[in-house]
């Protein structure tokens, strides 16, 4: 598993209250869908061992198409730290590969996903994402959306 | 089946990034490179080799020995591919910091 995304934030807020963006599905709601997206789902089951499902909806002018992901708590460490894998999964959280629910061919399948929390100060929290994923497993799929877009590229110039 | 060798693959292994983290401090001949890892200097010639053919890393004949560095072109495409997962998650950050600025007004 190798280090593929990490990003950091500081906040003007305590520890608590960043670690409740998390925890409570009214805040999940707000962030999970990316900019004119919605988040319609957040079925949150925070504790190890335990699957949340969330879904994030395109606006209609996308085509309006829901993408649901699950997490998976492998390790929590309240106010410190959580620990989950994403994947791609159906509307009953059913685990999907990302081809099979239209994502493109390099989208990585299992992402381990660390967010960890620290206090930098009275009401000042910073907060670290880094997203871990199988490059071995993932070069596999980046071949074959190479190939896929030499054949589109190839169609366009009538070969 | 059989695949091409590509970064993605290059980097996929512990060791392969452990010695592009050392050599992208300065170029390094091959033993010693080896002398920084417990492993046989075959297993290490080995790993180098596929950093070599998949160009993550460059050779350099300087007298009667060869140099390996860091090729930051290669490196570029692993990072230009994880770039839009981090455009992504930066999105989400700065929606977070709206949400914490209206649970304070509340």
């Amino acid at each position: 598993m190798a280090e593929f995304v990490k990003v950091s934030k500081l906040f003007d807020a305590a520890v608590e209250e960043v670690w409740k963006l998390w925890t409570e599905p009214e805040y999940v709601m707000q962030w999970w869908g990316p900019d004119k997206f919605t988040c319609p789902i957040a079925d949150i089951h925070f504790k190890e061992g335990g699957t949340s499902l969330v879904c994030m909806k395109a606006p209609e002018s996308f085509g309006g198409a829901s993408h649901y992901s699950i997490w998976k708590y492998t390790k929590i460490v309240l106010h410190e730290s959580i620990e989950f894998i994403q994947n791609l999964a159906d509307e009953k959280g059913n685990k999907k590969r990302p081809t099979e629910v239209g994502m493109p061919a390099d989208f990585p399948e299992d992402v381990r996903t660390l967010v960890t929390f620290k206090a930098v100060g009275k009401d000042k929290t910073e907060m670290t994402v880094t997203e871990f994923a199988d490059f071995g497993q993932m070069s596999h799929f980046a071949q074959l959306g190479l190939e896929q877009s030499i054949g589109k590229a190839a169609a366009v110039f009538g070969a | 089946m059989n695949f091409r060798r590509d970064v993605f693959q290059a980097i996929s292994d512990p060791t392969r990034r452990a010695i592009l983290s050392l050599i992208a401090l300065g170029a390094m001949t091959p033993n010693s490179i080896a002398g920084h890892f417990d492993s046989s200097r075959q297993t290490i010639s080995k790993h180098i080799q596929i950093l070599t053919e998949c160009e993550l890393v460059k050779q350099e004949q300087s007298g009667r020995e060869i140099y390996y560095h860091l090729n930051p072109q290669k490196i570029k495409e692993v990072s230009d591919w994880a770039e839009q997962f981090r455009v992504l998650w930066e999105g989400r950050l700065r929606h977070m910091d709206k949400i914490l600025k209206s649970m304070k007004k509340d």
